[in-house]
């Protein structure tokens, strides 16, 4: 196995993580650092284990029953599952973007103040202030700033996942986590969001997974594939796309299987 | 699709083959036409030069369709931009073979390409460069060009002393003149074509290992 470490500062690493669901282990022995301000994608066929990696990240896995981990991810140096860590600020710092558009059934302006709201910013003129940023930051504002009062639901599914990439940014996290981001859009939403992944790396460290491979040889920096729930190898996207060293990547990416 | 796009990829490697062999024959042919003086051959070389264009335009246009349309990566990519490299340096040296097809026009008549024992002789080592870089991209096998760079210098410093020679013989006689250009000519020609194998060599190691490397 090749795993090539970055030479870039790690935001997330993984230690040593294995997972189970019930009786059937998800992952296996998953060892792994994630730049900061740098695109990593995880790529790998269906059940590979790539959308668990990513769940692993923020703690979601937790709400799922009979799923058990064992293993370290440090956040900036601090295991997040240490016990003392509220998986609450865990995934205001480390948000996550889910493959079907799910914003909630309310205007556009409450789904991108909802996240500050809870957080406990009360001041409207303040509220505004992130509305508008966030949305301009989510490349949403100038299709939406007439009708922020609008049901989010009117909104087309593009415009829709970036809505949620903007409730996502709301509350200021560190790293957006990614998971098939653009498997539910056409080419021309998909390429928004794929430019707007280019420009939210400038400021966050993004971990995308995805199905399309051409998506993440476009997107990415970093790659890692992943079979069987290991991680098979990582390296820099161009490595994995020109030159792979294990033959299992070569015969995924070349379409050999899969 | 897949399956359609890794045989595709079969039938141009059977196809490149086949137009860097007939580049590498109009070469061979070429200085066969020029030792036998031989002109009937000379001119059939030279017709050849519009099917080498054809071959070389035809299989260039189905690399670029098959890049744009499958978007390969890895080894697959590696294959076409090596098959891409060997087309193209397989159109030259047909090229300089219909050179030396046009030259020996020139040299007919005069019996002095016996002197020039060495331009065989150059002869026969670029075209076994060529046909052992040719047996490496088909068999993906790089133990025929392990020593192209060894080789290379063979021929190098053959051209030079082909040179130093034709000098000579110009000093002595003026009337030598046109026909010793032609050789000097001709060496380079070789000594391109030479080249060309060796640019070839480092692409089909790049296709096979994923690794860029120089021959000097």
């Amino acid at each position: 196995m090749v795993i090539k470490m970055t030479e870039q500062h790690e935001i997330i690493h993984v230690d040593h993580v294995n997972l189970w669901y019930g009786d059937s282990m998800a992952l296996r022995d998953v060892t792994m650092g994630m730049p900061d301000r740098q695109v990593t994608a995880l790529i790998g066929p269906s059940g590979c284990g790539k959308s668990t990696l990513l769940r692993c990240l923020n703690r979601m896995n937790d709400l799922v029953e009979q799923c058990r981990m064992q293993g370290v991810v440090n956040f900036h140096s601090k295991n997040i599952y240490a016990s003392d860590v509220d998986p609450v600020e865990i995934r205001r710092k480390i948000g996550m973007v889910f493959q079907r558009p799910n914003p909630f059934p309310k205007s556009i302006y409450e789904n991108v103040s909802y996240g500050p709201r809870v957080h406990g910013v009360k001041d409207r003129k303040q509220l505004d202030t992130i509305v508008e940023k966030t949305l301009k930051r989510a490349a949403l504002w100038d299709e939406v700033k007439d009708r922020l009062h609008d049901s989010a639901m009117g909104l087309s599914g593009g415009q829709q996942q970036r809505l949620c990439i903007a409730r996502t940014l709301a509350v200021e996290p560190e790293v957006i986590l990614m998971d098939e981001p653009c498997s539910a859009l056409d080419p021309i939403a998909t390429a928004k969001i794929e430019s707007l992944i280019e420009e939210l790396k400038t400021e966050y460290c993004v971990v995308i997974v995805t199905h399309n491979m051409q998506q993440a040889s476009r997107v990415s920096d970093y790659t890692g594939f992943m079979y069987l729930g290991e991680l098979v190898e990582f390296g820099t996207t161009r490595q994995i796309f020109e030159t792979p060293h294990e033959t299992l990547t070569e015969n995924y990416i070349t379409g050999r299987f899969g | 699709m897949a399956d359609k796009f890794h045989d595709e990829i079969e039938f141009l490697r059977r196809d490149v083959v086949n137009m860097a062999r007939f580049g590498r024959n109009m070469l061979n042919d070429s200085m066969n036409a020029l030792q036998l003086q031989d002109l009937t051959m000379a001119l059939e070389v030279k017709s050849r030069k519009l099917t080498l264009q054809e071959q070389h335009d035809s299989l260039e246009d189905r690399i670029f369709t098959m890049i744009a349309l499958y978007q390969p990566v890895a080894r697959d990519l590696r294959t076409l931009v090596c098959s891409l490299l060997i087309v193209q340096a397989s159109e030259r040296i047909g090229r300089y073979g219909k050179d030396i097809a046009n030259a020996t026009r020139h040299l007919a008549d005069t019996d002095t390409t016996g002197n020039f024992i060495s331009i065989p002789h150059m002869s026969e080592l670029v075209v076994g460069m060529i046909d052992d870089a040719i047996l490496a991209y088909e068999h993906e096998d790089l133990n025929t060009i392990k020593n192209m760079s060894k080789r290379d210098d063979v021929v190098d410093s053959l051209r030079t002393s082909i040179f130093r020679e034709c000098l000579t013989y110009m000093m002595e006689d003026p009337r030598t003149i046109t026909r010793c250009t032609h050789y000097v000519m001709i060496s380079r020609f070789l000594e391109r074509s030479g080249d060309h194998a060796c640019k070839m060599a480092e692409k089909i190691h790049y296709m096979v290992i994923g690794e860029r490397i120089e021959i000097k």
